[in-house]
This record gives structure tokens, C-alpha cells and sequence, in this order.
């Protein structure tokens, strides 16, 4: 909140400046990515736009401007048309809950990590709209299929968020984070910490229809995935969603497991610190992105019911003892 | 890419679905017409043909001279075994004898030629299963680096990377460089330990394995009756590779052995040409370090166009191409052109088990069985 | 589908832990090697000697007289028969009047080159010629002779070529060693006096090739 000004003009500015970085970190997070994927490949990314490729982000958000937009004939046009923005709103909706310094956010709910982890699924209308929408059997198989990964997913990721919760005993985010602030990060926590954020990081990984969980575009293999009948503009907005829902995710795990926006260094550099953590987890999404071949989609599935649930349930039950126990001791 | 018909034979859900010619795993323009009922395939209907170039016409039109740098476009992948089939039926009929030296040079491009066939196999596998963007691309890049480095080795010595017309009737046409050898122990040294690469990032690999195992079961029995060959009959049980057990151009000289797994689904497959890799690998070591000196070719250099003529005569010369055995049947009149030339290219005998192992399984694994059979189309199609 | 054998649940999940920290470990160790992209075109790809790159005419460096006799061997030995060469019957030795060769159809196979006999037509280490009209692809004698002054020949010329395929003649005296024993081509590291090559066969050097 920007103090000296009414709270709704203060809240509309401090979301336009959130927004507008959101954008533009999505857009060079795109960069970043692709330049990290060449790097592991023995190859140089993008490199002729700008000085090292610097504008080729640029270059493509003109270029999906400037492309002819086609709706197919059979497609049922409102759902069609509407689905990249319902996809899109959820994913940018959830940098309103993160502080990104201290005292700076939208809006630093009481509820903030249930919030961020709510909304984040609510993408799943908007993907399903899309597959629907497209009147393509395929795209619609491609994307129910998702909406059951990420149905599964959820779950584990909401215990695994669960874990640093309980340790800091609030689902306010910068309380979380300023129980960070020892330096004494949620993921050096024994045992608890590393499995958490282990946890954290594959139900993430899942969540966001990331390889090797990527069973949404491994239709493409014969027939693509639920973009196919998007161009231009629609496709840009999904693939904003789906690179801003990446860095929420990175962003998010930074802040539960990573200290947030501790670090060293005078008060001004925070911001700094907790958008180098957010790349740093982004960077871990993106090596995991590119070493790994897709897996079968009841292998997923079975990853997530027998493998990543028990094991989160069972890490909340263990840190609920912790926290009970640390609760009477002192 | 796709279209989707429905069907509806007897209110069953069979659904008849396009795979090809133009599809996003692509091997090469195959169209596989498949029928599925829910998600399991139960039909395979499979067109071929749109890569013919008719290549055994053109047998007949051009001399013995000419063809060999056609003949690498048949499997254009592995080109030296298809150029060495049609020169070695050449010989063959005719009984012209290959000096030593160039049988030797014979058998380390060939050598090298499957290392670099390979590479691209395992590049465009892990591709086809991994996506376009993910873990597929990372080991397809590590894999067509790999190859570069061979294809460098050939440019230095023919002056073309991918199609050569290295060899001519009577021995070959070019002999090694200074230095050469150096650069070729260098380069496949390192292919050797960035093998163990790969290996570590899919063996023991809970993903792969899900993908591979059990998928696309090829029985010994089903493999020797429809006459697959190569790394597909070896991953099925049958001991049977044609340069130790009918051995070509010097290929007796060599040790090596020959890997042979029992299971025949895609990961014993992928386990044959691994260890093929390193035979490979092998047998160029044994080659460079015996290369005897000679000339290179028992006819000389070739000045005009009608220099080779092969009496009457007919003969089948095989080889042990990377895909299976490449064949080059020649019937020669005495002139300096055949009368006909029959071509037996290895994948299109490969291709012709999809109808046997493909329905059962779903649409996803269709793609790991193409790229573990390996088709190049060059040869399919002729 | 198929399934490996269930090994347990911790086993399992070890084992998955493992491969996935061992895939990673590789991709990890490429992030630090460097990259091996040459960036064409400002820097330069070294090709080698043999290249088999733009086909070219070439002129005699003592005389200045074009090396082509207007023999025709290259016409007939072609195998998708893209060049078409006159001759010009002349005092002395004969030319060729016309020699088109239709470059966007040619194979680079190299046997026009092997079976010229005055080594007029080569191959050089060049391929650059990407055009947006395919006409200009129709080379004729002009432009062939232009790209011959602009690049450089490769190695393989006819003489070398047929030199190096030849088999032993039989030994004549036992004294000299006659005859391309070794069969081995000239170094590769000879420079070769750009752009043009001496019309007469060079004696075959008796030279072991380095194996």
C-alpha cells in the first residue's frame, strides 16, 4: 500500500507496476530459458536479436501481434475466444498475494498461500475451455487428460506448501518470510525442509504441465496438444499464463523454502535477492525441463497417488508433531 | 497430420486415425493408417511410396561408373553400406578383386558410418519420446554433436558429409589423408566416453524404461518369418549378423562381437545398438592399427564413361548395413550398364512387422516402436 | 502398459531419485562445456582440402588459356546429365564453345572432375550461392571461369584423383621405385597456387601416406 494515498488509488497503481513487471519478467524469463536450454546443449540461444539475443522476446510478441488470428469454423467461438483470458487471469491474479519486498505487494492477504494455491488451479476452466472450445477430439482428450494431472497434483503440492506453514504458523506470506529472516531458510530445516521443498518442487513441476510431466503437449507427438487452434495474439496470452504460473510457482517456492527476500546487503536489495531465488528455483524447473523423456500418462498419475501423496501427508503429519512439540516446549 | 474419421462399425468406438506422411515424429514420409478402438490400436494399414525416386530404373540407365553416388541416396543415413552393396555385386559378377588396403578403408567408413547412423537413431528416438521442447531435445543435440565430429572425419576424406560416392567398382576412390587417422582415433575416443553419457541419462531411467520395456514385442519367431534383419532380429534372439557369419570385404580379419538380446521389445533394441556403438568403435581401432599400404583400387581411376563392363552374369551381394541387411541384386549383359538391378533395402523388410506388433498397444507407444525400428524411408521407398 | 518389476516403495522411489539426479548430473556437465556453434558467417567454417564445394572452370597459370578442350568426357560421365559443353574445333587444340552446367541439379559427386583430362573443371571450397531465383543457378562458361578466380580449388582434381585410384604398374627395375607403389596423394597441407592448376599430371610422388 502506498501510504498518503487513498487505499484503492494506491492498490490500482502498485497493481499496474506489479503487472507490468509481471509481463516483462515472463517475457525474459522466456529468454532465460531458452538460453539456459542452449547453454546445457552445447549451442548458443537466441543471439542475432539485440546483443546476445537480448530483443528476441520483443521480436516475438510483435510477431504474434502481427499474425492472422483463426478461429475454426466448427469451434464454438465464445468459449474459444474467452479461454486464453480465462486461462490467463488466475495466473497473473497470484502475483497479487506476494510480497515482494517488505511492505511492498497487491495485497498481502491473511490467507495468502491458500489464496496463491486456489486461484493458481482455477487455470484448469480456462484449459479446459481452450480444449473444448477447439472442437478438435484430440485437444479435448489432450486437456482432460491435464486437468486430471493437475487435479492430482494439486494436492501434494498444497501439503508440501502445508510444511513451511506449519513451521512458521501463519499462511500470511510475509510472516512466513519473516520467520525466514534468521537465516535459517525453511529448507535447511532437517529432514522436513529438504523433503518438502523435494516434494514442493515435482508437484510443481506437475502442476504446470512441465516434462516430464508434460502429457498435454505429448499429443503432439501425432496430434497437438489443446494450443493447436490457437495463433497469434490467444496463443501469446496462453503461453503468458503458462510462463507466468511457472514463475509464480518459483516465485512461491522461493519464498516458503528459500528465505524469501533475505539475503545480505542494505534493505533496498530485497526485491533483488527474492527475484534471484525465484530464477534460481526456475532455473531447477528448467534443468528438469530439458533431461528428462515424457512419461506415460498412468505413470504420472501413479507418481502422484502412491508416490507424492503419502509421502506429503506423511511429511505434514511429521511436522505437525514437530510444531506440536516445539509448540510445548517453548 | 491428423485427421479423425469416425466409423461406427457395430456402435463400438473405432476410430480411424491419420498418422503421416507428414507428422511431427517424422522418420521419413510414412503414412500409417490406423484404427483405434478408445485408445488400443487394432488396425495398422501402412503406405509407402512417397519417396520413390526409381532407383532401379535409374540402375539400368546409368553405368557401373555413375551409379555408386546414387546408390548412397537409397539410405541416404547410412550411405556407405548402400554405395558398397551395389559396388560389391559388381565385383562380384565380374570377379574383380578388391586390393587389401581398400577392403580395410572399406570397413572403417562403414564402421564409422554406423556410429554416425546410430547417433542420429538414438538422437531422433529420444526425440520422438521426449518432445520438441524437454529432455529428448537435450540428448538429440548431444547425439547429432557427436555425429558432426564423424561427418567431419568424412568430409576431410571424400569432401561431403552425407552422400558420398566413396566407393567404385574395384575398390574406392579416395585414399586417407595426412593425418587423418590421428583426427579419427581422437574423434571416436570421445564418441566412447560420451556413450556413458547417454547411457547414464536413460539407463535405470524410470521414464525410459516405462516407455521401452515390454513395448513392441517382437518374437524371434515372428522376426525370422516376416525377414527383419539387423539390430531388430539380434534384439529378438537370433544370433545372426552378416559380417561374422558371412563375411565381406576383410571383415574376417576383425574381432568383434556381436550383441544379441533375448526379450525383442524396444529396450533390447536400444541395448543392441549401444553395443554396437562400441563394437563399431573397435573394430575402426583394429582397422587403423593394421591398415596395410596398397592401391586402392584393382581398375584405374575411373576416365571414362564406359571404362567398367561386367560380363553376363548375375549376382546378390549383402551387407550389414545399420539397419539390417542392405542387399544389391545385379543382373549384368556385358555392357557398361546392367540389365537390372534389384534393391533389398533393409527397412522396407523392417517396416513390414508393424502390422504384426502394433495393434494392442496405444497411440503414444507407436511412436517409441517407429523410432526403435528405425526406417529410413530412402531405402523403404527406393 | 508394461511395467518393470515393483521393487518396493522406497526402492522405487530411490532408484528414481537416482536416475533423475544422475540425468541431470549430464545435462548439468554440458551447461559448462562450450558451446559448439560457429557463428556464420561472421566467423569463417575451415573446410577441408577435399572439399567438394561450387563447381568451376579454370585457366592455365603459365598460358592463360583455358584449361577446357571441349572433350565432352564430363557431359557423358554426369549422372543426372546437368552440364552441356560444344566443342569449337581450333588450330592445336580445341575449345569448348558453350559449357553450361545446371548447378541447382547437380550432385557434387565429383566425376565430371575425376574424368577431365586437363583438370579444366574443379571443384572448389566454396558452396555460397544461395539465390532467390534459380536461373541464376544456370551456370554458364562465364560464370563458371568467374567462380573459379573467386575461390579456391579444392584438392581433388582429375589428374590427382585418377592418379591416386590408379592400382601399381608392375615393377619395372628394381632399382627406382616406379610407379605409384604407395598410391599416396600429395599432403594434404599443399598449397595449391590459387586460382588455377598446371594442365599436365604431376609425376606421382613417392610418398608414404601417413596411416
Amino acid at each position: 500500500m502506498i501510504p498518503g494515498l487513498p487505499p484503492l488509488i494506491g492498490s490500482l497503481i502498485m497493481s499496474a507496476i506489479v503487472l507490468g513487471f509481471v509481463v516483462g519478467l515472463v517475457a525474459y524469463t522466456t529468454l532465460l530459458e531458452r538460453k539456459f536450454a542452449a547453454r546445457m546443449q552445447s549451442r548458443v540461444g537466441p543471439y542475432r536479436v539485440g546483443p546476445h539475443g537480448l530483443f528476441q522476446p520483443i521480436a516475438d510478441g510483435i510477431k504474434l501481434l502481427l499474425k492472422e488470428d483463426l478461429v475454426p469454423a466448427s469451434a464454438d467461438r465464445m468459449v474459444f475466444n474467452l479461454a486464453p483470458v480465462v486461462f490467463v487471469v488466475p495466473c497473473l491474479l497470484i502475483f497479487a498475494t506476494i510480497p515482494f519486498a517488505p511492505g511492498i505487494g497487491v495485497a498481502d492477504l491473511n490467507i495468502g498461500v491458500l489464496f496463491f494455491l486456489a486461484v493458481s488451479s482455477m487455470e484448469i476452466v480456462g484449459l479446459f475451455m481452450a480444449g473444448w472450445g477447439s472442437n478438435n477430439k484430440y485437444a479435448l482428450i489432450s486437456v482432460m487428460r491435464a486437468v486430471n494431472q493437475i487435479i492430482s497434483y494439486d494436492l501434494p503440492l498444497l501439503f508440501a506448501a502445508l510444511v513451511p506453514v506449519m513451521l512458521a504458523g501463519s499462511l500470511k506470506m510475509s510472516d512466513i518470510a519473516a520467520a525466514q529472516g534468521g537465516g535459517f531458510w525453511f529448507i535447511f530445516y532437517p529432514v522436513l525442509g529438504q523433503i518438502g521443498f523435494l516434494a514442493f518442487m515435482i508437484a510443481g513441476v506437475a502442476a504446470e504441465n512441465r516434462t516430464p510431466f508434460d502429457i498435454l503437449e505429448a499429443e503432439s507427438e501425432l496430434v497437438a496438444g489443446f494450443r493447436v487452434e490457437y495463433s497469434g495474439m490467444k496463443f501469446g496470452l496462453i503461453q503468458l499464463g503458462e510462463y507466468a504460473h511457472v514463475i509464480g510457482t518459483s516465485f512461491l517456492g522461493a519464498l516458503l523454502f528459500l528465505g524469501a527476500w533475505a539475503g545480505p546487503g542494505p534493505a533496498w536489495l530485497a526485491p533483488l535477492w527474492f527475484l534471484i531465488k525465484a530464477m534460481l528455483v526456475f532455473l531447477l524447473f528448467t534443468w528438469v525441463r530439458w533431461s528428462f523423456v515424457r512419461i506415460k500418462v498412468d505413470q504420472i498419475l501413479a507418481v502422484s497417488w502412491k508416490l507424492l501423496l503419502p509421502l506429503t501427508l506423511g511429511l505434514v503429519l511429521v511436522t505437525a508433531v514437530v510444531v506440536v512439540m516445539r509448540g510445548s516446549h517453548g | 497430420m491428423a485427421e479423425v474419421r469416425a466409423i461406427d462399425y457395430t456402435g463400438s468406438e473405432r476410430l480411424t486415425m491419420n498418422m503421416g506422411p507428414q507428422h511431427p515424429s517424422a522418420h521419413g514420409v510414412f503414412r500409417a493408417i490406423l484404427t483405434l478402438e478408445g485408445e488400443k490400436i487394432v488396425g495398422v494399414d501402412a503406405v509407402i511410396g512417397y519417396l520413390h525416386r526409381c532407383h532401379e530404373k535409374l540402375a539400368e540407365n546409368l553405368a557401373y561408373v555413375q551409379y555408386p553416388s546414387i546408390a548412397s541416396k537409397t539410405d541416404y543415413v547410412a550411405a556407405m553400406s548402400s554405395e558398397l552393396a551395389y559396388v560389391m555385386a559388381a565385383e562380384k559378377i565380374a570377379q574383380f578383386e578388391v586390393p587389401k588396403r581398400a577392403q580395410y578403408l572399406r570397413v572403417i567408413v562403414n564402421e564409422l558410418q554406423r556410429v554416425a547412423s546410430h547417433c542420429l537413431w538414438l538422437g531422433t528416438w529420444c526425440l520422438d519420446m521426449g518432445g520438441a521442447l524437454g529432455g529428448g531435445t537435450s540428448i538429440f543435440l548431444y547425439c547429432i554433436r557427436e555425429r558432426e565430429t564423424v561427418l567431419d572425419l568424412f568430409e576431410s576424406l571424400v569432401g561431403a558429409r552425407l552422400l558420398y560416392g566413396f566407393h567404385q567398382v574395384g575398390g574406392v576412390r579416395y585414399d586417407l589423408p595426412a593425418g587423418w587417422a590421428e583426427q579419427c582415433r581422437a574423434t571416436i575416443d570421445t564418441i566412447g566416453k560420451r556413450l556413458f553419457e547417454y547411457e547414464e541419462m536413460l539407463e535405470d531411467n524410470a521414464f525410459f524404461e516405462a516407455r521401452t520395456r515390454n513395448v513392441g514385442v517382437i518374437s524371434s519367431a515372428l522376426a525370422q518369418d516376416v525377414g527383419v534383419s539387423g539390430p531388430l532380429l539380434r534384439a529378438s534372439g537370433v544370433d545372426f549378423d552378416l559380417r561374422r557369419d558371412q563375411p565381406y570385404s576383410s571383415y574376417q580379419d576383425f574381432q568383434f562381437k556381436v550383441p544379441v538380446e533375448t526379450e525383442g521389445d524396444c529396450h533390447a533394441r536400444y541395448r543392441v545398438r549401444m553395443v554396437e556403438f562400441r563394437e563399431s568403435i573397435r573394430i575402426v581401432r583394429q582397422v587403423l592399427d593394421s591398415l596395410p599400404e596398397g592401391p586402392i583400387s584393382s581398375r584405374p581411376g575411373v576416365k571414362s564413361l564406359g571404362q567398367v563392363r561386367v560380363p553376363k552374369g548375375e549376382a546378390y551381394a549383402r551387407v550389414e548395413g545399420p539397419r539390417g541387411e542392405v542387399g544389391c541384386y545385379l543382373v549384368a549383359d556385358g555392357s557398361q550398364k546392367p540389365y537390372r538391378m534389384k534393391w533389398r533395402g533393409a527397412s522396407f523388410s523392417n517396416l513390414a512387422v508393424l502390422p504384426y506388433i502394433l495393434p494392442g498397444v496405444t497411440v503414444a507407444d507407436v511412436v517409441a516402436i517407429m523410432g526403435s525400428v528405425d526406417p529410413v524411408f530412402g531405402e523403404v521407398d527406393r | 502398459m508394461g511395467n518393470p518389476v515393483s521393487r518396493g516403495f522406497f526402492a522405487e522411489a530411490a532408484a528414481l531419485a537416482g536416475a533423475v539426479f544422475r540425468a541431470m548430473r549430464i545435462t548439468g556437465l554440458n551447461l559448462f562445456r562450450k558451446p559448439v556453434t560457429v557463428h556464420y558467417p561472421e566467423k569463417p567454417r575451415a573446410y577441408p582440402d577435399r572439399y567438394r564445394g561450387l563447381l568451376a572452370l579454370t585457366y592455365d597459370p603459365k598460358t592463360g588459356e583455358e584449361n577446357c578442350i571441349g572433350c565432352r568426357l564430363c557431359e557423358f560421365i554426369c549422372p543426372p546429365a546437368v552440364i552441356k559443353v560444344e566443342m569449337l574445333k581450333s588450330t592445336g587444340r580445341n575449345y569448348a564453345k558453350s559449357f553450361s552446367l545446371e548447378l541447382y541439379a547437380c550432385e557434387f559427386c565429383e566425376l565430371c572432375v575425376q574424368v577431365c583430362p586437363t583438370d579444366a573443371i574443379v571443384m572448389t571450397k566454396s558452396f555460397d550461392m544461395a539465390t532467390t531465383d534459380r536461373r541464376e543457378l544456370l551456370m554458364d562458361k562465364d560464370r563458371l571461369h568467374a567462380i573459379g578466380l573467386q575461390h579456391q580449388p579444392s584438392w581433388g582434381t582429375g589428374n590427382r584423383l585418377r592418379d591416386a585410384q590408379a592400382p601399381p604398374a608392375p615393377p619395372k627395375k628394381p632399382t627406382a621405385e616406379s610407379a605409384p607403389a604407395a598410391a599416396a596423394p600429395a599432403p594434404v597441407t599443399e598449397p595449391t597456387a590459387a586460382p588455377t592448376e598446371a594442365p599436365k599430371p604431376d609425376p606421382p610422388k613417392p610418398e608414404e601416406a601417413k596411416a
